[in-house]
């Protein structure tokens, strides 16, 4: 974890563009491994997207079972090298945690957990241009893997499409123009 | 709907059950004719065999993504479909062919092939497309002109149903429609701003062949926008939804689904064709048909392959491929690096349901004296869709609550426009066959060999700075373009292999779409497009047929052919 996070902060430093290619090297270290072990990984992963799309008047990710597509993506849709990213990126936060505060994520303060996805999070726009430089120089971060997946996974649920967003699956008319109502949710599809 | 027949005789043997296959095979049975439609995929009922249509989006376990195993059978087809309408699409795996340079071949191997999933943009070619070819010298010319067409175009748009709306515009001219789909408040500011900034070019509302009424007991449109799983509410256009439907009930229909034609068979004493040859995919048996005329509507690239197959004494090189242009003249139209750009403005609008409609900005170049381009010959239109951010397209910043708020906010107005360029004729794009490559029947694989000229990047450039400029004349924020365009054949309008002419020694059709050389065989798919102007083809293939079926039942009572 730390040192992915120096590296990332020195190739932020060099410049994106012209990253040496002892630094592209030292990232191809990430060795790839084989796919079927993130069903081990199930409450942890319960537990992320929970505190990504916790739950407040609508439900959050976890009831949502956002980390079954979550797992089901990583294991039959990812690369290989997404697969690896995640899966170590997993590993390497269990493992913060341990070091911290000598207990798994699953088990660490809401606090805690914050502070741990807050270290990951580059507070970045994952739309912005830095991201997506970087996301195509080395990949998606771990978190941005996580993030990305938790929103489609929730998103696409029964209960965010239907509580959290506005789903509406026969029209049955098309209102090119409406006035947007106070508090007026998002549709869910387009 | 009739299958499997002992029967192997009929008087018109129709090859394609897509959108020209279902219009021909409509046109020939209410005209009388014991037709036999063959179809290589897999028998589509409608509404019964759609089988995703009325899922909602958890049905689907990895949401619209493919997996690995699934992306590895699709490497071509996989930019084209999803997890909810990848049944309607081909396997590469199963179906191979080659390309010399990058060319997607997007395929739909069913009855009712890729009307089930088209795009559904209805546009009429005009006079100026009809004479581009004479005009400029490119390929050769058009033996038909547009009032050829004219009272075809009204009369397949009256039973297909086209929302759209009049506008006057000499090159695209109007039609029999049905009220527009309408525009949204993006759309609106910025066909406003078009307007306003420009004196050369018009925003319309697309031509879409939405049932925004009902028409022939089908539809209306309701709004859903998932038309390419298939619309049980018959609110699009398909050959499953209509045509096939009404040669079914003509009583004239046979329908053999599974079913490859090897080869036309070519009677040497009669000098004419008298059936084809068949593989059934399941048994892989082979199996003849015999009939009066044969109508070839398998799609360009196909059509030209069951030609270049067909070989006999009199047709070494395919029949009737006297010419050798079989094949040749590969068109698909360009589509750019599309462009987008997102609005600050009009915050306190939305919109309720889905269009399934798209705006169009119709060709503005080239036109006369005073839109001429230095750097290109022929035009583009540029089609477009506004819309406001949600989950699936806004930025998100961090997680927790303020994320959740996030995606559950309308975001920005967006912008996509993208324009849909001509292509012209070049006897170096073809299709070939290579014998040295066979496909699990024992067939010859197609191989495909298309560059773009200097003319088609020219104007891509240009599509691209145009839809930019247009965007930031408009306010937007955020401009930008894809960086890559994609391969060609991603527009899924291929056409030309077996163009029409006056010329037998030039081209291989007639403008009856008869063969030159074999009056019994027509061909009314992109095949026989002698240019392709910039519009979305399927309406005029639709036309072309219908108006050379009425002509091949009128030679055949007359025993002319």
């Amino acid at each position: 974890m730390n040192r992915r996070t120096a590296i990332g902060g020195i190739l932020g430093i060099a410049g994106l563009g012209i990253a040496s290619v002892s630094v592209l090297k030292y990232f191809k270290t990430d060795i790839d491994i084989s796919k079927g072990k993130l069903v081990n990984y199930e409450s942890l992963i319960s537990e992320l997207v929970d505190v990504i799309i916790p739950p407040t008047e609508t439900p959050g990710a976890k009831s949502a079972k956002v980390q079954n597509f979550v797992i089901n993506y990583m294991e039959e849709c990812a690369s290989i090298k997404e697969y690896t990213k995640f899966f170590n990126g997993l590993n390497d936060l269990q493992e913060t945690c341990l070091d911290s505060y000598g207990i798994p994520f699953e088990e660490c303060s809401d606090i805690q957990k914050n502070e741990q996805l807050e270290n990951l999070d580059s507070g970045l726009d994952s739309n912005s241009m830095f991201m997506k430089i970087s996301n195509k120089l080395r990949g998606r971060s771990f978190f941005n893997i996580l993030k990305t997946l938790t929103i489609e996974g929730y998103c696409i649920s029964s209960v965010g499409a239907t509580q959290h967003l506005a789903y509406l699956p026969f029209p049955g008319k098309y209102e090119a123009i409406t006035t947007l109502k106070t508090n007026q949710k998002a549709w869910a599809t387009k | 709907m009739t299958n499997q027949t002992d029967k192997n005789t009929f008087d018109a043997i129709v090859v394609g059950s897509g959108i020209s296959g279902g219009w021909a095979a409509k046109e020939l049975t209410e005209g009388g004719l014991k037709t036999l439609v063959l179809e290589r995929g897999r028998n589509v009922e409608h509404a019964k065999d759609y089988t995703t249509a009325l899922k909602n989006p958890w049905d689907f376990k990895n949401g619209t993504h493919l997996t690995n195993k699934e992306l590895e059978e699709r490497p071509v087809q996989s930019s084209h479909c999803n997890a909810t309408d990848k049944h309607f699409y081909v396997k590469d795996s199963e179906h191979p062919y080659i390309q010399t340079n990058p060319f997607k071949w997007i395929r739909g191997y069913q009855v009712g092939g890729r009307s089930l999933t088209w795009g559904r943009q209805s546009y009429r070619l005009s006079e100026m497309d009809f004479e581009a070819n004479k005009k400029d010298g490119h390929g050769v010319d058009w033996p038909i002109r547009y009032k050829d067409l004219e009272k075809w175009y009204d009369y397949v748009e009256e039973y297909v149903g086209i929302s759209g709306s009049k506008e006057s515009l000499p090159q695209l001219p109007d039609g029999v429609f049905l009220k527009p789909i309408p525009l949204n408040a993006i759309e609106q500011h910025l066909k406003e701003t078009v307007s306003e900034k420009y004196s050369d070019r018009v925003l319309i509302n697309g031509r879409v062949a939405n049932l925004t009424e009902a028409t022939k007991g089908r539809g209306p449109c309701i709004y859903r926008n998932l038309c390419s799983r298939g619309c049980p509410f018959s609110g699009y256009f398909s050959s499953n939804s209509s045509t096939l439907l009404d040669a079914h009930n003509s009583g004239n229909l046979t329908l053999r689904a599974n079913s490859i034609v090897k080869k036309v068979i070519y009677d040497e004493d009669k000098k004419r064709a008298i059936g084809v040859i068949i593989i059934d995919t399941i048994t892989k048996e082979e199996f003849s048909y015999y009939a009066k005329i044969i109508f070839l509507n398998a799609s360009a690239i196909a059509t030209a392959a069951i030609l270049l197959n067909s070989t006999s004494p009199s047709f070494p090189n395919g029949l009737g491929n006297s010419s050798l242009q079989v094949g040749h003249n590969l068109m698909d139209h360009i589509v750019n690096n599309a462009s987008f750009g997102t609005y600050e403005g009009l915050k306190d609008k939305y919109y309720e349901g889905k269009s399934p409609g798209t705006i169009y900005i119709p060709r503005f170049q080239n036109l006369n004296s005073e839109t001429k381009n230095k750097k290109f010959v022929r035009g583009y239109g540029i089609q477009g869709k506004g819309e406001r951010e949600n989950w699936q397209t806004k930025s998100t910043v961090g997680f927790g609550k303020s994320l959740k708020e996030q995606l559950s906010t309308p975001g920005k107005w967006k912008f996509f426009l993208g324009g849909r360029g001509e292509t012209l004729p070049n006897y170096e794009n073809k299709i070939t066959l290579d014998s040295e490559n066979k496909d699990q029947w024992g067939l010859p694989l197609v191989k495909v060999d298309f560059k773009y000229g200097p003319n088609e990047i020219a104007m891509m450039e240009q599509m691209t700075k145009e839809s930019e400029e247009i965007l930031l004349n408009a306010g937007f924020e955020n401009v930008g373009s894809y960086r890559t365009p994609p391969s060609p054949g991603s527009a899924v309008h291929e056409m030309g292999t077996a163009r029409m002419g006056h010329d037998p020694k030039t081209s291989v059709l007639n403008k009856h779409n008869q063969m030159h050389d074999v009056k019994n065989v027509f061909i009314t798919d992109g095949s026989c497009m002698t240019s392709s102007g910039c519009q979305n083809p399927s309406l005029t293939y639709m036309a072309i047929t219908a108006r050379a079926c009425q002509y091949a039942i009128n030679q055949l009572k007359s025993g002319l052919l």
